[in-house]
């Protein structure tokens, strides 16, 4: 079983097969609210934008597991939605990325890569963590998904190389995707 | 007509529409996320991808829920 024997449902409803990406580099990522303040999104589509001549792709994933916000970003919520999150890299429906209703894409994801622990030098793991622990301390156990915008980067063979956290930024792992293009 | 630009799961694109309900404006939602034609007509309108869009005559519109602005708009 591989990343590229998946089937997903695009944000339209309509099946997309994993293997259509074969011999491309995958960014595979549970994205969050498009009402909130995601500063996240804009480093992806910048991603996206510099690589994807390249062979970079990156999927994204949308669910509301996550109280549909980054913690300790109340005070900078937009009072609009973007359209599509702003982005120009396919977006799938919005499904459970972690539990048992978890799509089958993740349950996998995370049991190639488990959690090694949030960057604890980035701003917002503090407030992360105590976010968890308070709103979701279950969260906190295994390997399962912990917050929106953990990111997992899959080779042209289609080995899921790497799992970086919420606390690693999109714009910090330019040179990790590089060695793979 | 009044025209609504919105997204589904969109609270601000709720409250306009239940503000124009209550105020008894008829409108006219398009979903830019299941129309592209759509999605076109309010780029060329608000040059953005933000909703919601509210708009009379295509021109003058309102980005979010401001009922201050929407009131001014639409005349109430």
């Amino acid at each position: 079983m591989g990343v590229y024997d998946f089937k997903v449902k695009t944000n339209r409803g309509e099946e997309k097969d994993l293997a259509d990406y074969k011999g491309k580099v995958l960014l595979i990522v549970n994205t969050a609210s498009k009402c909130g303040f995601t500063p996240q999104y804009a480093e992806l589509q910048e991603l996206y934008m510099k690589y994807k001549e390249k062979g970079l792709t990156i999927l994204g994933f949308p669910s509301n597991q996550f109280a549909e916000q980054e913690p300790g970003s109340n005070e900078e919520i937009q009072e609009f939605c973007r359209v599509n999150y702003g982005v120009t890299f396919p977006l799938f429906a919005k499904e459970d990325v972690r539990g048992t209703n978890a799509q089958p894409l993740f349950k996998y994801l995370v049991g190639r890569k488990g959690f090694t622990g949030f960057d604890e030098a980035h701003p917002k793991a503090k407030g992360l963590m105590d976010a968890l622990k308070k709103k979701f301390p279950e969260y906190l156990e295994g390997d399962s998904i912990k917050w929106n915008f953990t990111k997992f980067l899959i080779n042209r063979q289609g080995e899921v190389v790497g799992r970086y956290e919420p606390t690693t930024t999109p714009a910090s792992m330019a040179g990790d995707i590089e060695k793979l293009l | 007509m009044v025209k609504v630009y919105s997204i589904p799961n969109c609270p601000w694109c709720e409250k306009v529409k239940k503000y124009l309900k209550l105020k008894n404006v008829a409108y006219e939602e398009f979903n830019v996320e299941d129309s592209d034609e759509a999605r076109d007509e309010l780029y060329k309108i608000s040059g953005d991808q933000i909703v919601p869009v509210t708009t009379i005559d295509g021109k003058n519109y309102v980005v979010s829920f401001d009922k201050a602005k929407l009131d001014a708009l639409l005349g109430l």
